[in-house]
């Protein structure tokens, strides 16, 4: 379980070293196990600030960050990112990237290009294990960049706007690809998205973060059933939700100059 | 990289004739008795390389220098771009230094190099070496720099140890960027092999450059020129085929 509780965080600004800027504050919230939390906010909410220091990438010193109890200190094996730009190394093929988690763990070669192998397989990239990345789609990018998050076996997946950078059509062909593979094993998931569609789609709840400071605004409920597809964006419920979305990111960007 | 192919191959030699024939034709329809033809150059370096033992001498000594001084370049530069590429206060530090070196016409400072170390192999390496070490440097930093700073963060959200980071992200991501600053470097080290030897210490090739031209033999000089310009291209040929071998993902980029 991930536990926020008291989160505040500041970066001193770049033109004036004396002034902070508060990118959080007093987030609380929690994050059940095995259950799947989309994060939405218009931008400067601080949901990447946020998802960063749940990942360990970043340093807090106001407030509470913990899994399981013990406090978020640095990066560790339960977790792992999805990022918005793939961030693949150009120069290593599709196995070699998709082992990489592993290898930092000092994990066997042979050891790791089995799992890898797997993976890269259960994301439907059979065959292109020796595909540099600058010869896949994006699509395909992303693709190996979850292959690579879930070679390492994490109990968290924090994945930051993974399918920001897509096409509309890749985008929903991915998402259902995540929701298939999010029901063969629940990990605890928390995703950060721009577009209210995904949240409502992909999440059972979806957190509402208002900006300048980031703060949560709301818990929502997505009591839609799973497994889900497409098809669910038609029921009156997943439009009320997103409506519901809508109205307050509107009167949230209408608010700012 | 794109490899070169046929055409590539013919029209460069196309380009070469052309060049081999105006200079020819400029030259036979010219008064001037004191540069020579293509042939001439041509027949004179044969003459270098099959009769002339002293040439062979001549690139021995040249090359002790340049051979030593560009290692030492290398031993210093690496290192000195990869820390500063990755440690923003070793940056700003060391910095204005490179600056200087960069822009500074390194020739006027032979006289005074040779003042402080002698006439010896010493000198000319030392002048080497500062033809060379700046472009290296900065080529080694800048590759350091292009790193995406995503890879990274992704490097360290798998847990990865500085030196882990170093290993697996930074020097394959800079790798592209440290091969074009050796080639750089070579090409710079070669000019100050040289030309230490034209301006004060004579020996090895600029001593027989001098020599051809002090007696006005403008085809032993040209051809001595050639044969220095050879042995680069020879050195940078095998410098690109190693790169291609290791570097072969990344675009080709030149910083300079």
């Amino acid at each position: 379980m991930i536990r926020v509780k008291g989160l505040s965080k500041s970066f001193d600004t770049v033109d004036n070293g004396n002034t902070s800027v508060f990118a959080l504050a007093d987030i609380d919230f929690e994050v059940r196990d095995n259950e799947f939390v989309t994060v939405i906010g218009p931008s400067g909410c601080g949901k990447t600030t946020l998802l960063r220091i749940i990942a360990g990438l970043i340093p807090y010193h106001q407030g509470e960050v913990s899994i399981d109890s013990r406090p978020v200190t640095g990066p560790g094996p339960e977790r792992a990112v999805v990022f918005q730009g793939f961030a693949l190394m150009p120069w290593a093929d599709v196995l070699g990237n998709v082992t990489f988690g592993l290898d930092i763990r000092g994990v066997s070669k042979s050891e790791s290009e089995a799992r890898a192998k797997e993976l890269i397989k259960l994301v439907g990239l059979e065959g292109f294990e020796r595909r540099l990345p600058k010869e896949l789609s994006g699509g395909m990018q992303q693709r190996v960049g979850l292959a690579r998050a879930l070679a390492v076996n994490p109990r968290i997946l924090l994945m930051d706007e993974p399918f920001g950078a897509l096409d509309e059509q890749t985008r929903r062909l991915l998402q259902e690809q995540l929701l298939q593979l999010w029901e063969r094993e629940r990990k605890t998931v928390v995703f950060i998205t721009h577009s209210m569609e995904e949240a409502v789609m992909l999440g059972d709840r979806v957190m509402l973060m208002t900006p300048r400071p980031g703060k949560v605004k709301e818990m929502i409920d997505v009591p839609l059933k799973r497994p889900r597809a497409h098809d669910v964006e038609k029921s009156p419920a997943f439009v009320e939700i997103k409506e519901y979305l809508w109205d307050h990111l509107r009167a949230m960007q209408a608010a700012q100059p | 990289m794109k490899k070169t192919t046929l055409r590539d191959w013919a029209l460069r030699l196309a380009v070469f004739v052309v060049g081999v024939g105006v200079w020819e034709f400029f030259l036979s329809h010219s008064q001037n008795f004191l540069l020579p033809t293509f042939s001439q150059m041509a027949t004179a370096l044969l003459h270098l390389v099959f009769l002339e033992p002293r040439f062979w001498e001549a690139l021995y000594i040249s090359n002790q220098a340049l051979l030593v001084g560009y290692a030492a370049s290398v031993v210093i530069a690496i290192p000195l771009g990869l820390l500063a590429g990755r440690l923003p206060w070793m940056d700003r530090v060391l910095n204005p230094y490179f600056g200087v070196l960069l822009v500074m016409p390194v020739a006027p400072l032979i006289p005074v190099v040779i003042i402080a170390l002698g006439l010896g192999l010493a000198a000319r390496v030392f002048i080497v070496v500062l033809f060379a070490v700046v472009f290296i440097t900065i080529n080694t930093r800048a590759g350091v720099r292009a790193v995406e700073p995503a890879l990274i963060e992704m490097a360290k959200s798998f847990g990865a140890r500085e030196s882990q980071i170093w290993r697996r992200i930074i020097i394959p991501g800079a790798l592209p960027a440290i091969f074009a600053g050796l080639r750089i470097g070579l090409g710079r080290a070669i000019t100050g092999m040289v030309m230490v030897e034209l301006i004060l210490v004579a020996s090895g090739l600029g001593r027989l450059l001098l020599e051809f031209s002090g007696r006005m033999q403008s085809d032993l000089v040209f051809a001595t020129v050639l044969a220095v310009i050879i042995e680069a291209l020879t050195l940078l040929s095998a410098m690109q085929f190693i790169e291609r071998r290791i570097a072969a993902w990344a675009p080709d980029i030149s910083l300079r």
